[in-house]
């Protein structure tokens, strides 16, 4: 079996086989969730909703800090050009890992009795905050394994006067990751002050410092991937850092509109958060950029497929419906209902979910096998697809349902959960189960085929080239490369729903809908936004990757006829590469 | 960074946006001190309370039991359960006290009625009389109009003592909030219009237009025996909502089999429950606790019910 080039790179691979576990637990909980929202009676008294909630949002962080950290592992010593210092820290942070992640679980099963660990003022089992659930033994545990994490990149990492952005984005990363969880580590006793400080620990590490580790992880993985030099990426990652703290650091405000902060947050947070999906375009169009000028066909699709939609989704989710709800006219209504839950799924699984799944798709093979494409690469495209549909389906049910949701409860003022809102909402509930139900079978998919994926070397056998049974998209010419102009319109498509998104929520301002009652333009608004979005989302991902696809007929066309290959396609075409 | 023509734009600019980010920062934490200065007159928890029992408690009670893992404050939470922030406002003090013990059932007009009995109560809520608490609280009306004694979704979480108080207390802070606005009043009309509007037709008070989860029965109209006038009772005061007709330990101890039998106390003593305990438990029912049950949490029903109706409801009892 052939090495990686580094021998410290393999301890991510436990990183990343930690990450399968929690990814399919959390998935199988999110399920269990769907299935309470039809049944509210389900498992109740033996595991509420609100526990196997707040262990579907703990797992949903944990295991993307575990593929975040299996990433930045694996891609640490290329980086450095030379070992991870002190594995043995890193073998202590892997049990740590594990040991807090399952103390987390059993203790969040306390909030049905009430047990919060009250000693010296601080809840020290589980204290009840949505996304910070975790008690302070818990906290503590996490903060000592940031500390090793912070270590550990920066004594392997080169000295700083070497250091280029990506070393900048990744260090940068590690350290505010562990300054921003201390803000969650005290009990505030105003309700106000709380929420004002939960939401530095959830805004600035979504915003402030995942966002920073997903763009500096995005360019390694390009260079990576396309075999471009960091020099090619850097510039898009620190303008892509730039421009996430200039819109991000203000932008968090938008949190601070209704939980008894002052009004003048309105208007910061209104125009700054308004900002923030700048970088995100920027970040969608190096990646169709970097994609694009280099004409090398895609030696390993899966990891390409995740990452494309982890940039995608983070446009789409977090940019476009992050901005629908950005400003203090559109997020009155939607604030505190089902509307938000479509933005979270898509910003959260969507950036960083798919990103750590593309990473541990570029590192596990490379770790097993020692060569980054050869492997069966169908099951990891077909898992893609049926995450992708079953995230962008769990958004659309909950954005449909939670307009229903924000008509009847707050311009009809009906409270009654049970009697008026439940029952309104059950088709949407369905369907929140059925597109997690294919978003389950994605996710099984993906954790089968990493686990199982390069066990066997000699079974693994380099692609056929061109594949068996390729055939170009004949009937759309999907097979023509995507050129930049096509791509910004595609782009612009989907703006333009995101706006009929935004003016539907801002329609419940209106007379006609507010003071009569009419809930005929929001619901048209959103029937064709929401849908509208994500079916163009849906498909300039098809075809984005159907351009990519163009590569391989392009190659063998020039095969075919003799002639030598189209320039950059050598290294790629040599098996032994 | 190369440098295309030997000119190097880029790193002036870097630096440029790096200093805008530290104005930002400066911008952002002058703003963040102006929030929770005291003159802004933000009502803060150390300065409420409800009866004996402050709000400060009541937060710490609201996270220990994870409340937003459904319902939302705020806004923020889990949209699995009504909003909390102005609960107080509307449902008012004695239609929680009446709600929150077993979370079980809807409470109906008795139950308020009872917890209004409660002097404490009746204080905070600044009113005496139910017309007088329904037109302060109107939540509290339509709620025991619309669901009053059927069962709710909500998991019975066995408050412990004061825990209920607490949250109360804690319910009515966040209402005396100011949350700029939030959540938008509504003005699309009366409530009978309103539910008009979703359903396309009226809906009469007492039922929803949904089918309603599984009712604990409406009394019937006539009832012949003495047991058979005590099962309605229970029905009206809404006992069941704590006491299990069958085995089932929900708050107070369940009810069959119970007449007769031995029960051991809170203070290790041991009482056969007969007539006279029964009477003294609806009336003073602090006066003797059950092992293994929490203390105070049943209203006294004293006024409320008067001997022969108590003695049908014994008589009820004996049956099961």
């Amino acid at each position: 079996m052939s090495k990686p080039k580094y021998q410290t790179q393999r301890l991510s691979l436990r990183f990343f086989m930690l990450m399968l576990v929690l990814f399919i637990l959390q998935v199988g909980l999110g399920m269990v969730l769907a299935l309470q929202h039809s049944d509210p009676t389900l498992l109740a008294g033996t595991l509420n909703f609100n526990t196997v909630r707040s262990m579907h949002l703990n797992l949903g962080i944990l295991w993307i800090l575990s593929g975040f950290i299996g990433a930045i592992l694996f891609v640490g010593p290329l980086l450095s050009r030379r070992e991870l210092a002190a594995p043995w820290l890193i073998k202590f942070l892997f049990c740590a890992l594990i040991v807090a992640t399952g103390w987390n679980m059993f203790t969040q099963v306390f909030a049905m009795q009430g047990i919060a660990g009250w000693w010296a003022g601080q809840p020290w089992l589980q204290e009840g905050l949505e996304y910070i659930e975790g008690g302070r033994i818990f906290d503590t545990i996490v903060l000592i394994g940031f500390a090793i994490l912070c270590y550990v990149v920066l004594r392997t990492f080169p000295p700083l006067r070497e250091w280029n952005e990506i070393h900048w984005g990744l260090g940068i990363g590690v350290v505010a990751l562990m300054v921003v969880w201390v803000f969650g580590l005290f009990y505030v006793p105003r309700l106000d002050l709380q929420e004002y400080f939960r939401w530095f620990v959830v805004h600035y590490w979504v915003e402030g410092v995942w966002e920073v580790i997903h763009i500096s992880l995005i360019g390694i993985l390009i260079v990576l991937l396309f075999k471009v030099s960091v020099k090619e990426v850097g510039y898009a990652v620190f303008w892509g850092v730039v421009l996430v703290w200039l819109s991000g650091l203000i932008g968090n405000a938008h949190h601070y509109f209704w939980v008894g902060t002052p009004e003048f947050w309105q208007f910061w947070g209104s125009l700054f958060s308004a900002l923030e999906p700048l970088p995100l375009v920027f970040c969608f169009w190096h990646i169709y950029l970097d994609a694009h000028t280099n004409q090398k066909p895609l030696e390993n699709a899966p990891a390409f497929y995740f990452i494309l939609g982890s940039v995608v989704l983070e446009q789409v989710g977090a940019g476009i419906l992050g901005f629908t709800m950005t400003f203090s006219l559109t997020n009155v209504w939607s604030h505190g209902t089902w509307v938000t839950p479509a933005h979270g799924h898509l910003a959260l699984f969507g950036t960083f979910g798919m990103l750590v799944i593309g990473a541990a798709y570029y590192a596990i093979p490379v770790l097993r096998t020692g060569k980054a494409g050869h492997f069966d690469q169908r099951l990891g495209k077909l898992a893609f697809w049926l995450v992708f549909i079953g995230v962008l389906g769990l958004a659309l049910a909950f954005a449909l349902g939670g307009t229903v949701q924000v008509y009847i409860y707050r311009t009809l003022g009906l409270d009654w959960f049970g009697g008026d809102i439940i029952p309104s909402l059950s088709i949407y509930k369905i369907l929140v189960a059925v597109f997690g139900f294919v978003l389950t079978i994605g996710a099984g998919l993906i954790v089968y085929d990493l686990s199982t994926l390069g066990r066997q070397p000699s079974s693994v056998a380099a692609p056929a080239f061109p594949p068996a049974g390729f055939k170009p998209h004949a009937v759309t010419g999907w097979s023509r490369p995507l050129s930049g102009f096509e791509a910004g319109i595609w782009l612009t498509a989907m703006w333009v729903f995101g706006f009929l998104i935004t003016f539907n929520l801002l329609s419940f301002n209106l007379d006609v809908v507010r003071m009569q009652g009419n809930p005929t333009l929001p619901y048209l608004l959103a029937g064709i936004g929401y849908p509208g979005l994500f079916l163009t989302t849906l498909l300039f991902v098809w075809r984005f990757l159907a351009s990519m696809e163009a590569r391989v007929t392009a190659a063998a066309a020039s095969m075919a006829a003799g002639g030598p290959p189209a320039v950059g396609l050598t290294q790629a075409l040599s098996p032994a590469s | 960074m190369s440098c295309p023509g030997g000119i190097c734009l880029e790193p002036g600019r870097r630096r440029r946006a790096l200093i805008l980010l530290g104005l930002m920062m400066l911008v952002f934490i002058v703003l963040s001190g102006f929030s929770f200065i005291k003159s802004r007159g933000q009502v803060t928890p150390n300065t409420v309370t409800f009866a004996a029992h402050h709000a400060t408690d009541g937060k710490r009670v609201f996270q220990a039991y994870g409340c937003m893992g459904c319902h939302t404050i705020v806004g923020n939470g889990a949209y699995f359960a009504p909003d909390l922030t102005k609960e107080y406002q509307n449902v008012g003090p004695a239609w929680l006290a009446a709600f929150l013990p077993s979370a079980g059932s809807w409470p109906t007009e008795v139950a308020v009625l009872t917890q209004l009995q409660n002097k404490d109560i009746a204080e905070a809520a600044g009113v005496d009389n139910i017309e007088d608490y329904y037109q302060k609280y109107p939540g509290a009306k339509t709620r025991v109009e619309r669901r009053g004694g059927q069962n709710t979704f909500m998991p019975n979480l066995r408050f412990r003592a004061n825990e209920v108080g607490q949250l109360i207390a804690f319910l009515k802070y966040t209402s005396a909030m100011n949350t700029e606005g939030w959540p938008p009043a509504v003005k699309t009309g009366p409530l009978p219009a309103r539910l008009e509007r979703l359903y396309g037709r009226s809906v009469a008070p007492g039922t929803t237009a949904a089918p309603a989860p599984a009712s604990t029965g409406q009394p019937t109209a006539a009832a012949e025996s003495p047991a058979e006038r005590g099962a309605q009772h229970v029905q009206t005061f809404g006992c069941t909502a704590c006491h299990s007709p069958e085995d089932k330990k929900i708050i107070g101890p369940p009810w069959r089999g119970i007449y007769g039998s031995q029960e051991k106390l809170a203070d290790g003593t041991t009482v056969t429950v007969d007539d006279a305990y029964i009477i003294e438990s609806i009336l003073k029912p602090t006066a003797k606790t059950v092992d293994g049950y929490p203390e105070g949490t049943m209203p006294t029903y004293e006024g409320l019910l008067n001997d022969e109706q108590i003695q049908e409801i014994i008589a009820y009892i004996k049956t099961l």
